[in-house]
């Protein structure tokens, strides 16, 4: 087709949304290396400096740990259950029963964060647990990352041929054996986007942790915020491009074993 | 296959042991930390405050009605819902274009087109946020252009307004406007627009009258989403809002965790999610019109 005035005008708008989505997360990387003391542009020369503040600074890799541990064990625990969660809905649940238990696992997705975090917390309050412990915290990571385990490996079942676990069975293998050759294979790619993302989101998540932590183990966003009541320079920048950095060498990980289409929100 | 299930698999269908033991970890995490919860914060709102325990015996209404009561409230719910109708007016407006162009584009850069999509979901709020802190300050990028460019000669303020909390609720939201649209835009036909075209139809009466009410059950899921996220987010307006810009998220908040007034807090949390919940009631019984000639 010929190109119009119309297709030119459409992809320099298409330039322009696209630039304010990538240019915010860009400047933050840039100002990591500023040389001055001020997060402005334009910046007064290139360094590492604020990066070395960082390392030296225990407050932010105590968070970086704890927050590295919440994600982990929210990622392998999801990474179970929910896993069997999605069988048992795609496979065995009958239909009647099937809809109404695929919006329970869905459900953390459909509430605000905010509502569940401000829940949870009177909950541990009053079963009596608290929040002197990481319980609360771990709890509230696992139940908000959840469905992204659900949904994707959810979906890797939608499209897998079910004929195959039976053609296993009649050969003679075993429940266990059939999974571990047959449908495990199959739903890999949905599984590891699943974990992977619910490992990121869990890196990422405020409002939980903001309510539910125990005193004194701030996670990595939590500690950013808190920085930056007291605080505006260039090694905030810096935490926040640790963790843009760490964001995306799990992406790429996705990438390159999976492809990122195959992503489920 | 066809549809009837051969005999040999019904029959072992019936010897199957029971598996309903994979949905149980499951069901125990969701229900007990996800419903119970839920339940149980509602109970509380209509308790009575307690300086000793968490909430106190009686069954009361006090908070309700001091909510509804309170203009100082209702002020910060209508400032809260205005913005979320404008974020997600606006992000409607910038995220169709984009999400039209990555359904249809047979370009190789799609792939990367799609990253840049994904990509700010995936780096956290805070961060994204505290993007907007250095541009929209006083002393920031936003300011510093614009003086550049001539256009003013003291900074604007724009932080600590709910100017500032509308752009960067925004900017936070915008791909979950995008990744809906793209789900549903990918899933019609592109013959259906040819077929108009073909038929003698303009480039702009095709989109108005085939492509646009084809793609209504993917702006209303986009914005659904995106009113939902921004009526409830706390990280956005509390950074970048200050007093001025303050939500009822931020208020409830400021409740639980700087005055320890839980009972209160709940009654005010339930208000919102009420208010949330009667908006979209609304908002679906309108876009269920606009929809009900779809196929």
């Amino acid at each position: 087709m010929r190109k119009t005035l119309w297709d030119y005008v459409y992809t320099a708008i298409l330039v322009l949304i696209y630039v304010f989505l990538m240019s915010p997360i860009l400047l933050v990387v840039l100002m990591s290396f500023s040389g001055g003391e001020f997060l402005a542009l334009p910046m007064e020369g290139v360094s590492l400096r604020w990066f070395e503040t960082l390392f030296a600074n225990s407050r932010f890799y105590d968070a970086a740990a704890h927050s590295f541990r919440l994600a982990l064990v929210s990622a392998l625990v999801n990474g179970v259950i929910g896993t069997l969660a999605a069988i048992y809905v795609a496979h065995f649940a009958s239909p009647r029963l099937a809809n109404p238990l695929r919006v329970l696992m869905v459900g953390p997705l459909l509430v605000p964060e905010i509502l569940t975090a401000i829940a949870l917390l009177f909950f541990f309050f009053e079963i009596g647990i608290g929040n002197q412990y990481s319980v609360a915290i771990q709890v509230g990571h696992i139940v908000v990352t959840f469905p992204y385990v659900f949904l994707n490996v959810a979906s890797a079942l939608f499209n897998f041929d079910r004929s195959q676990e039976e053609a296993a069975r009649s050969l003679g293998a075993g429940r266990w054996l059939t999974f571990r050759r047959i449908t495990l294979p199959a739903i890999k790619p949905g599984l590891i986007t699943g974990c992977l993302f619910a490992f990121v989101i869990s890196f990422d998540i405020f409002n939980i942790s903001l309510l539910l932590k125990s005193v004194g183990n701030n996670t990595l966003p939590l500690e950013l915020f808190d920085y930056l009541r007291f605080n505006f320079d260039p090694t905030a920048a810096a935490v926040a491009t640790v963790s843009i950095f760490i964001t995306f060498v799990a992406v790429l990980i996705v990438d390159r074993t999976v492809g990122l289409r195959s992503l489920r929100f | 296959m066809t549809g009837a299930p051969s005999p040999a698999i019904a029959s072992r269908g019936g010897a199957q042991r029971p598996v309903w033991w994979l949905i149980l970890p499951a069901l125990v995490l969701l229900v007990c930390f996800l419903v119970l919860p839920y339940v149980s914060i509602v109970v509380m709102s209509f308790r009575e405050a307690s300086t000793r325990a968490v909430y106190g015996d009686g069954f009361t209404l006090e908070h309700y009605t001091t909510v509804i009561a309170d203009p100082f409230i209702w002020g910060i719910v209508w400032r809260t819902l205005r913005t979320g109708l404008i974020v997600t007016v606006v992000t409607l407006l910038l995220g169709y274009p984009v999400a039209y162009h990555l359904a249809r584009t047979r370009s190789r850069w799609a792939s990367v087109l799609y990253i840049f999509v994904i990509s700010p979901l995936l780096v956290g709020l805070v961060v994204r946020t505290f993007a907007w802190l250095i541009i929209l300050s006083n002393g920031g990028v936003a300011n510093n252009a614009l003086k550049w460019a001539g256009l003013i000669d003291r900074p604007i303020q724009l932080l600590n307004t709910p100017l500032g909390v509308t752009i960067g609720l925004i900017h936070v939201f915008l791909p979950f406007v995008i990744l809906p649209l793209l789900g549903n835009l990918q899933a019609i036909n592109p013959e259906v627009a040819m077929a108009g075209r073909s038929l003698g139809a303009s480039r702009l009466q095709t989109f108005l009258r085939v492509t646009l009410p084809l793609s209504m059950p993917g702006i209303q899921a986009g914005s659904i989403l995106v009113f939902v996220l921004s009526i409830s987010a706390y990280v956005t307006p509390a950074m970048l809002g200050g007093s001025q810009g303050r939500t009822m998220a931020v208020l409830v908040v400021q409740y639980l965790v700087d005055s320890f007034r839980w009972p209160a807090g709940a009654a005010l949390a339930i208000f919102m999610a009420a208010i949330t919940l009667s908006v979209i009631a609304v908002y679906l019984r309108l876009t269920a019109r606009a929809m009900r000639r779809l196929p």
